[in-house]
């Protein structure tokens, strides 16, 4: 831990290079609700230095906060935490002595690295500090998220669960992890066949075009998908396990901004169609379970649900949500 | 089944310290009182921390001096060590240039069979009770393996790093604490390093575990479960395979875990334990011993030796060890009870968990982790182990499988302890994590003795444990070419 530092004084008008520091990596600045009295002279700046992610490896991190109060920031401490998982050494640590106006610490940690996974991955990481006086704030969170990887050109390229089979062959399925699984017939009898065109809430979508019984859809686990365009919402096709097949879509623009919005799938059978705001696009009687078709006089559904989008600019990909119960056999954009 | 000596030879060249254990044994027999609920929480006092002697220091991180070749010398070779001799010989770069073991015919045939492997042969040394003190004495080596039964190995092990050479000594590396102790002060005072040959940390879904565990698919790491399930019974009874029957004596000195590094090491690895993490707790539990006696009853005639013997090792001895930061490990020890064969290996978190030996997956383990699963069902291990394997696997799999047992995971270990060598590396298990995964030993015998209350475990690293560092989910490297 390096010792508080003066730095000019001014406030954070003055401090270009931290400003910087905290513009390239992303940084947001939260500042928690006060609990001391409000005096938020100049705000505290806290950045995070970037996070070598070429692992194995212990990777130093070096978080800087800057008082950017008109009160000297005493009792100094900072914590640092990474993606859920991985070891920081320590988790907290505290400055000596106290900040006055515009000047800044630099504290470092050890994070645990591990090795890249394939694919677009985004990492998060959240330094908080607390303290008195300063801004009197209390506290103040910076985040940091880290990107490597390309995401995947399509989504059938996540196709991870196989989730329709012929009757004569229900093997294969398992769309809820019991072994049980759409009917291709039945999904035929409704028009859902392999490549069919799906109109639902705006957008253009399309049924998996692959063969019964192969991976057809994708659980929901925080996979990157490319979906360049523009339009008013994204809009998804698939179904729920579970009663909570909700999440968070993650979207991300050209410009390097972000936005997301929940939503969610009703339990394919066994809840209400509208559960979560999501849109029934198509009833099937019955489902395929392990020992062939079933269930007859029950139907199975297919929903549709939208998250809206940031006007004006241009998508480059999505993240699902992570949440295995959301089942996703396609997704688009709607003008 | 011929008739056997009433005092085999090697009781006798246990020398003082079978006799203590068989002291310590007889004391815990009573003393030991299985099913007993455990006593409060506070653990008994550690024993105080040794101050490192003048010069001394710490062998966290250090490498190992680059070495264009590795001379090694062998002692020991019954089953492991001579089983073992092709792998070692086998290795880019690695010569077997000493074999010794108490038995002359033994070198004499294992210095065979390398030639006809294609090696040069090695010296050979035998015999003699010390002929293996003979060997450190007259040979240049830079590595000592040590596969003697278990009583030999700190002696052996000191002996290796006193003479210069690095050791790598099979389970355990010693079976008091004070003597381990001795080994990590050993290897600090002489700066080289010792390190326990726990093949299945170099197992190829153990590692895989490691490095999910790393990723943070199971979450926080909250506990583990390992240990050594392997019903042994016809072995110890062998009137050949243990030579003197050593393994199956243990049974009648103590009451303790002798040998749960197998499935303890991955999951303290996958904790990080001497690398931000550390044991800090332990408290055993212990059945009756039945099995042995049983087996006996069944299958051993009244004329053999073992009908002279008590057993006081408990079929199943279970460890409770507490982490510092909390995480809660079981590792067992049963190879007394009729069951096939496991080292458990189950590492769970706030976000999932992974069971070994368990299962349809053709890698023989399942998973459950959130986000990518949900439903309460299991799913195969399969595609994370595609993912995660290690390099090392990625690199010389094929090799393995050719050239070394247990599944390759022998020849793994011999593969990278040589080329951490060679590549002047920091190796992936040190002695401290030697001394941390071989301490359960003598104080499972310790908490057995008083009733099942928790004691400390010594802090090997004397503080080091709380810097994190690599270990066994290492960065790819590869072996220096051969000279």
């Amino acid at each position: 831990m390096r010792p508080a530092r003066p730095s000019r004084p001014g406030g954070p008008a003055l401090l270009p290079r931290l400003l910087a520091l905290v513009l390239a990596a992303l940084v947001v600045l939260a500042p928690a609700p006060a609990v001391a009295a409000p005096d938020t002279g100049g705000g505290t700046a806290v950045a995070i230095s970037p996070v070598d992610l070429d692992g194995p490896v212990i990777a130093d991190v070096t978080v800087t906060v800057e008082n950017g109060g008109d009160r000297r920031m005493r009792d100094l401490a900072v914590s640092f935490e990474g993606p859920v998982g991985w070891a920081v050494q320590p988790e907290t640590r505290t400055v000596k002595g106290s900040l006055r106006t515009g000047q800044e610490a630099e504290v470092t940690f050890q994070l645990q690295v591990p090795e890249r996974r394939p694919g677009l991955v985004v990492r998060h990481f959240t330094a908080t500090a607390t303290y008195r006086g300063g801004d009197g704030a209390g506290s103040a969170t910076a985040t940091r998220a880290e990107r490597s990887g390309t995401p995947l050109a399509h989504v059938s390229q996540a196709y991870d669960t196989v989730g329709i089979t012929d009757e004569a062959a229900t093997g294969a399925g398992n769309f809820d992890g019991e072994g049980n699984s759409f009917s291709a017939q039945r999904l035929a009898a409704v028009g859902l066949t392999p490549g069919a065109r799906v109109e639902a809430l705006g957008a253009e979508l399309t049924w998996p075009d692959v063969p019964a019984g192969t991976a057809d859809n994708v659980a929901s686990a925080g996979q990157a998908i490319a979906l360049p365009g523009e339009g008013s919402k994204v809009v998804l096709l698939g179904s729920g396990v579970g009663r909570q097949a909700t999440g968070s879509l993650t979207v991300h623009y050209t410009d390097g901004s972000t936005s997301s919005g929940s939503f969610g799938f009703p339990n394919w059978s066994f809840q209400d169609t509208g559960a979560h705001g999501a849109t029934l696009v198509a009833a099937t009687d019955g489902r395929n379970r392990p020992d062939g078709y079933g269930n007859a006089g029950i139907d199975y559904n297919v929903f549709a649900h939208a998250v809206p989008l940031d006007a004006g600019k241009t998508v480059e990909f999505v993240v699902l949500p992570a949440n295995a119960a959301v089942h996703v056999f396609d997704l688009a954009l709607a003008p | 089944m011929p008739e056997h000596r009433a005092v085999p030879r090697r009781l006798v060249l246990g020398g003082a310290l079978a006799t203590g254990a068989i002291a310590a044994g007889a004391a815990t027999a009573s003393a030991a009182s299985p099913g007993r609920p455990a006593a409060p929480p506070e653990a008994l006092a550690a024993e105080r921390t040794p101050r490192r002697g003048r010069g001394q220091k710490s062998m966290i991180n250090v490498p190992f001096e680059a070495y264009r070749t590795v001379r090694l010398g062998i002692i020991g070779l019954g089953n492991r060590g001579r089983s073992m001799a092709p792998g070692w010989a086998a290795v880019p770069g690695c010569t077997v240039t000493a074999v010794c073991d108490v038995r002359a015919d033994r070198a004499r045939r294992v210095a065979d069979d390398l030639v006809s492997r294609g090696a040069p042969r090695p010296a050979e040394y035998g015999g003699a009770e010390d002929s293996w003190e003979r060997m450190l004495e007259r040979e240049e080596l830079d590595l000592v393996y040590v596969a003697t039964p278990w009583e030999f190995h700190h002696r052996q092990g000191r002996a290796a790093l006193l003479a210069g050479a690095h050791a790598v000594v099979e389970l355990p590396i010693a079976t008091e604490v004070k003597e381990l102790w001795d080994l990590v002060d050993t290897s600090e005072r002489t700066r080289r390093h010792l390190l326990l040959a726990e093949n299945c940390s170099y197992g190829r879904n153990e590692l895989a575990m490691l490095k999910m565990a790393h990723e943070g698919l199971f979450g926080d790491i909250t506990n583990g479960h390992g240990g050594y399930l392997h019903d042994l019974r016809e072995l110890l009874f062998s009137d050949t395979y243990y030579t003197d029957a050593w393994r199956r004596r243990w049974h009648t000195r103590v009451n303790a875990s002798f040998y749960a590094m197998h499935g303890l090491a991955p999951i303290a690895a996958a904790m990080d334990v001497n690398r931000g993490d550390r044991m800090a707790t332990l408290s055993a539990t212990a059945t009756e011993p039945r099995g042995l006696a049983d087996y006996r009853e069944r299958f051993v005639p009244r004329s053999h030796p073992s009908w002279r013997e008590e057993y006081v090792k408990g079929d199943l001895v279970t460890c409770m060890i507490g982490t510092e930061k909390g995480r809660t490990i079981r590792a067992e020890h049963d190879v007394s009870s009729p069951r096939p064969y496991s080292r458990i290996n189950t590492l769970a978190g706030s976000r999932g968990i992974f069971e070994d030996y368990a299962g349809t997956s053709s890698t023989g383990g399942r998973v459950y982790v959130e986000p990518d699963h949900s439903g309460h069902a299991w799913r195969d291990f399969d595609a994370y182990r595609k993912e995660f394997d290690h390099w090392l696997w990625k690199k010389i799999g094929d090799d393995a499988a050719n050239n070394g047992g247990h599944g390759g995971m022998d020849y793994v270990l011999q593969w990278r302890t040589v080329q951490l060598m060679r590549a002047g590396l920091v190796p992936d298990i040190d002695v401290y994590d030697s001394a941390a995964w071989c301490a359960p030993f003598p104080l499972s015998a310790e908490s057995l003795r008083r009733s099942g209350r928790p004691v400390s475990v010594p802090d090997f690293t004397r503080g080091g444990w709380v810097n994190l560092r690599l270990g066994l989910d290492s960065r790819p490297s590869d072996m220096p070419p051969v000279p």
